[in-house]
């Protein structure tokens, strides 16, 4: 009887485990062909995020040089803009402080925009103003990575920090929007 | 014996299918580095350690296809081996997504640890239940529980339902395998509510539901011997309470002080009744239970006042007569475990001459109701033994007094391969006599056994 449930038991789950594993595999290699479709459309990404690029108090409107699109080698299949270009004009002023949005970054779960908060020289907050968002599942592991990128960022007080764990996407997004931002308050 | 196999196997399927969850999500092939590697362990831990933990919770829900399958008091055994490696998963879980986390952070894991409780919402709840976890396993090991009372112990294990409650929040808003819009957060949503339902439903809403139709009150307390007394109770329909199924219930006796403790006993008389005594009581269902005063709990008892409503849950246990596969029937019963064999030899069906009951005591007055259990024994022609003194030395007979040290249990019942066989009693005493039953060739199916110690 011992012998019956323990052969059945085992042949029982080995399916379940190679149905899951079979399954594995299918959705590992629809997330690859994702990320060779997000790639191609990073152009277009980027372009529509450099002119929502740089902050508020920046008139660099025509901030239009960014949308270089990467990502299709570290296989996130993030097309980061970094708006970088944008920046240097607006800088100056931003020594008094002030409040600076970085551009729209595109990933393959969805658009990450942060905001920077700096007072005399200090980053002194950072809100998302969008976080990943597709596919539902993306929404937890933003919930999860933005308090914890926030709080790292404000300690470290740059934009150069280690990303979350199992929200690489998610922070590699949210620091380069960061890091634009960062760059238009010529922080 | 079919219904055991097939519970095996859900259990392992059910580990099985954790994993799966995992894997279909392409958790395999997210390993790169061991920064992930150590994350996905700590994730399968995760899994599995819930899963045990759902598992745990229904082999203790009184499931009647479970507790009909192996019995209640074997599904118990079952939930305690399951606690060590539940919260030794669960231990893994945590430590190990502290290092990964930690790892792909650049932090050590106690800053990660730290960093998930202050910033992650939920997380703070996922590390009490940890705590409470750790609280209610080590409490309930058996070396820890000697120190405490029954009722410190029951109370500790009421928490868990604080730490599973506590535990799930962050896998479905922190876990991002049960994401909004997962397949896998519907199976897990679905498993944690078909458990939290069974529980609701077995453990409480039919309790309260039986509590209000019996309408259970002490009618007298009476001392069988120095540490033993019998409880009767009336009621309503009690004829409608067990019927063919177990004789063990869960009481609780509604009285200051007393309501919150729940004890196990076995009914020691099958519902009867009482004919009215004019100007004394009207006509009364009446049934029994005989305790021996084995904690402070069961001391409380003998100082129940008639009249002190009473909460039942059950009935649950094997000592039944739907249990039987025989026409024959051996009763073996020692100490208080002779009590329940009193109710089951009123009830269950044989003819004169196919039954033979064993009772072990360490003195004549550990034969518990032995005056019932003759009278019952003439009237039904069974054949009955006592086994009296104290314990043999010899190995293998040690469930013998040392009188009768070389006998065997076919010594006394010859048909014993041909019967169903009914052993209460302590569990080590038990175990023998299992032992010498298979022996003498009884199945599997014919073994009725119940433990009597919690």
């Amino acid at each position: 009887m011992r012998i019956r449930a323990g052969i059945s038991s085992a042949l029982a789950s080995a399916a379940i485990l190679l149905v899951g594993w079979q399954a594995g595999t299918h959705v590992s290699d629809s997330n690859a062909s994702a990320v060779t479709t997000s790639s191609s459309t990073g152009t277009i990404g980027g372009s529509s995020a450099g002119s929502a690029g740089t902050g508020t108090t920046s008139d660099a409107t025509t901030g239009t040089s960014s949308g270089s699109s990467s990502g299709t080698t570290t296989g996130s299949g993030s097309s980061s803009s970094s708006g970088t270009g944008a920046s240097a004009k607006a800088g100056a002023s931003a020594k008094a402080g002030g409040t600076y949005t970085g551009t729209s970054v595109e990933t393959r779960f969805g658009t990450v925009q942060v905001q920077v908060t700096v007072k005399g020289g200090v980053i002194t907050d950072v809100t998302a103003l969008h976080l990943t968002d597709e596919e539902q599942r993306s929404v937890q592991i933003s919930n999860r990575a933005a308090p914890l990128l926030r709080s790292e960022v404000l300690s470290a007080q740059s934009a150069n920090v280690q990303t979350i764990g199992g929200a690489t996407i998610t922070s590699d997004a949210y620091l380069t929007s960061l890091q634009a931002a960062l760059d238009a308050a010529n922080f | 014996m079919f219904r055991t196999d097939m519970l095996t196997v859900a259990l392992w399927v059910s580990l099985a299918a954790a994993f799966s969850l995992w894997l279909a999500d392409g958790g395999f092939s997210t390993i790169s580095n061991p920064t992930q590697a150590i994350t996905a362990v700590g994730i399968l831990a995760g899994l599995a350690g819930m899963d045990l933990v759902l598992l745990m919770l229904l082999l203790a829900a009184r499931l009647p296809f479970v507790d009909g399958a192996v019995g209640h008091d074997r599904a118990l055994e079952f939930h305690r081996k399951l606690g060590k490696p539940a919260l030794y998963l669960l231990l893994v879980h945590g430590i190990f997504i502290a290092i990964g986390y930690g790892m792909a952070e650049g932090l050590n894991p106690v800053s990660e640890a730290i960093a998930l409780w202050v910033l992650v919402p939920d997380m703070w709840l996922a590390f009490v239940a940890m705590a409470l976890f750790i609280a209610v396993v080590v409490t309930s090991l058996v070396a820890v529980r000697r120190r405490f009372p029954y009722e410190f112990w029951y109370v500790i294990h009421l928490l868990t339902y604080v730490a599973v409650g506590t535990a799930i929040p962050h896998q479905f808003s922190v876990g991002g395998l049960f994401a909004d819009g997962t397949w896998q957060r519907w199976y897990w949503l679905l498993l944690c509510i078909a458990t939290g339902s069974a529980l609701a439903w077995f453990r409480v809403a039919q309790p309260v539901m039986a509590t209000f139709r019996h309408q259970l009150t002490v009618r007298r307390v009476v001392r069988v011997a120095p540490d033993v007394v019998s409880v009767e109770m009336s009621g309503l329909r009690l004829n409608e309470l067990s019927g063919t199924g177990g004789r063990f219930f869960v009481w609780r006796f509604l009285a200051p002080g007393m309501w919150w403790q729940a004890h196990p006993y076995s009914l020691s008389a099958e519902p009867h009744v009482v004919p009215s005594v004019p100007g004394r009581h009207p006509r009364q269902e009446v049934l029994r239970i005989t305790v021996r005063n084995l904690g402070k709990g069961s001391a409380r008892l003998a100082s129940l006042k008639p009249g002190t409503k009473v909460a039942i849950e059950g009935p649950y246990g094997v000592f039944s007569t739907a249990a039987r596969s025989r026409k024959r029937i051996v009763m073996i019963g020692a100490g208080i475990g002779i009590t329940p064999l009193r109710a089951l030899l009123e009830s269950t069906p044989f003819a004169p001459g196919q039954a033979t009951v064993l009772l072990r005591g360490r003195n004549e007055e550990e034969l518990f109701l032995n005056d019932e259990i003759l009278e019952l024994c003439r009237k039904r022609g069974v054949t009955l033994f006592h086994l009296i003194g104290p314990r043999s030395p010899l190995p293998g007979s040690e469930w013998l007094p040392a009188s009768a040290a070389h006998t065997t249990l076919q010594d006394y019942a010859p048909d014993i391969a041909d019967a169903d066989v009914y052993i209460c009693g302590p569990s080590a005493w038990a175990r023998e006599v299992i032992a010498e039953a298979k022996g003498s060739g009884v199945r599997e199916e014919q073994l009725h056994y119940e433990r009597f110690d919690w």
